[in-house]
């Protein structure tokens, strides 16, 4: 699908500044939500919208991706024997669906490369007015990821800013929608984590690219932090 | 600024008498004893529970023990809300002493969060008391305390030092006199007729015209399933702390006054008993 000129214009202009998340208000989050997700639609990269009671709901998006480099789960831990990294397949049932499944990290059918499969939430947060990223993985049998997994998964460019304290930036979290356990990204750190990424792409002038936000949306930028 | 410090006082030393038994399917070497505390209402399971994990250890194999955790009547219960809350939410209309089962295997990692030691409770209660901040004073306050601050707000609930606790927590209950209270109402509201855990949402402790908003004032707008309309039979307990306050209550005043040590003002509604 292609995305017509006016309206790729549209987008360039109404989203830095809808993005600002420094104040944004509930109902500029969900404004911000369905354009992200009409393109989300464009793009079929698959985040949705998980309607709560009234105008309430949250982004979701399930993705399987390979295990990050230098990862493995514990291997002398003994929590879960079935989950050795040589043991996970993907499964076809997973990896085939269309809508789940991130076009440019689509797996090829015949990979024997171990896959985890991730969770992404991102929430409004009345408390400090930002979208809060929470996010779960499991392995293909089921297990969860403890937090010292989820740590190790980061980034390691983002590594060196979880040394001291990475309780206050990434923990576990309950979903405070779902009440189940998910880990999440301390809102207080978002800024520092993301400033990053986007000065990064204003140095290299895709900011500017009108394609920029048409192609590689800022939830998606703001995700590929994490894996 | 809190100045009744009676409440104040009450609050920090509500205790549940609480019955720990060891849930049946453990293995374990011989016959483990039921052991009896006193829980503190504002402090989490974790910090509070250490003798009970030794208790229990101590008849059981060290290969048997995983990470503990609690139940109460088939429900895990989150050892990230206040063990007050835990009580009013799930045992508040039944005989104590409250008794609990207790875990060390199958942990339900869909349902509770890991808590492998003190410092995931430490960082739990200074994020929940940074948010309360950013409702209050736009985060200020706490950002211009210092760390050592922060570690006193913590080691006077792990240690249950009220003077030390409430020497730097008066300072998160401040606000411009000419205000009449917080910028928002760091509050939550649980129930557990839904999956949703709780509502938390923006309310200011006064309304534009200028008149101080009531805990009513709160629940009609929140939750107002939870109020008995005229000619009703009251269906609901609104409980804070195990009291059931009068909604005509100034919602500032509860906000200093019956918030836990973590700043929010944890609100449960909870059906009324029936016999």
């Amino acid at each position: 699908m292609t995305v017509q000129p006016e309206q790729a214009d549209v987008l360039t202009r109404s989203l830095p500044l809808e993005m600002n998340c420094r104040a944004l208000d509930e109902e500029r989050f969900c404004r911000c939500c369905r354009l992200i997700l009409r393109r989300s639609d464009q793009l079929r990269d698959g985040w949705s919208w998980e309607a709560l009671q009234g105008s309430e709901g949250y982004l979701k998006k399930t993705t399987l991706r390979p295990l990050p480099a230098g990862w493995g789960p514990e291997q002398d831990g003994g929590e879960s024997p079935g989950a050795e990294p040589a043991a996970l397949q993907p499964d076809p049932l997973v990896s085939t669906g269309s809508e789940e499944e991130d076009a440019d990290l689509r797996l090829p059918s015949n990979s024997s490369s171990p896959v985890l499969q991730w969770e992404y939430h991102v929430l409004y947060s009345c408390s400090y007015a930002t979208p809060v990223l929470y996010f779960r993985a499991f392995t293909l049998d089921g297990r969860s990821l403890t937090l010292e997994e989820i740590w190790k998964s980061i980034h390691p460019n983002f590594g060196l800013r979880l040394q001291n304290c990475p309780l206050n930036a990434v923990s576990q979290q309950e979903h405070p929608l779902l009440g189940q356990p998910f880990f999440f990204l301390h809102p207080c750190r978002t800024e520092e984590f993301m400033g990053p990424v986007l000065q990064a792409a204003l140095d290299h002038g895709r900011y500017a690219h009108p394609g920029f936000w048409v192609h590689e949306g800022p939830m998606r930028f703001y995700l590929e932090t994490w894996t | 600024m809190a100045d009744d410090k009676d409440v104040l006082r009450d609050v920090w030393f509500g205790r549940i008498p609480t019955c720990f038994t060891l849930n049946p399917d453990e293995v374990t070497e011989r016959e483990a004893e039921a052991y009896y505390l006193l829980l503190p209402r504002v402090s989490y399971l974790p910090v509070v529970t250490d003798k009970v994990k030794k208790h229990f250890q101590k008849v059981m194999r060290a290969e048997d023990v995983e990470e503990m955790w609690f139940e109460y009547e088939g429900t895990p219960l989150k050892w990230h809300y206040p063990i007050g809350v835990l009580f009013d939410l799930h045992a508040s209309n039944t005989v104590l002493p409250w008794n609990i089962t207790v875990h060390f295997k199958n942990f339900p990692d869909r349902d509770l969060l890991h808590c492998s030691s003190n410092s995931v409770v430490e960082a739990h209660f200074m994020s929940s008391i940074k948010e309360a901040d950013a409702l209050k004073h736009k985060s200020q306050v706490v950002n211009d305390m210092q760390k050592k601050d922060h570690k006193q707000l913590w080691m006077g609930l792990q240690n249950d030092k009220f003077d030390q606790f409430w020497a730097m927590n008066r300072k998160l209950m401040e606000y411009p006199t000419e205000d009449g209270g917080f910028r928002y109402i760091p509050f939550r509201i649980y129930q557990t007729l839904s999956d949703r855990p709780f509502i938390q949402k923006l309310f200011r402790p006064v309304s534009p015209e200028g008149n101080a908003h009531t805990l009513g004032d709160l629940l009609k707008e929140m939750y107002p399933d939870a109020l008995t309309n005229d000619g009703e039979v009251k269906r609901y307990q609104i409980l804070i702390h195990g009291i059931e306050p009068l909604l005509e209550t100034p919602l500032q005043w509860l906000s200093e006054h019956l918030s836990h040590p973590d700043n929010f003002l944890h609100i449960c509604v909870v059906p009324v008993p029936t016999d």
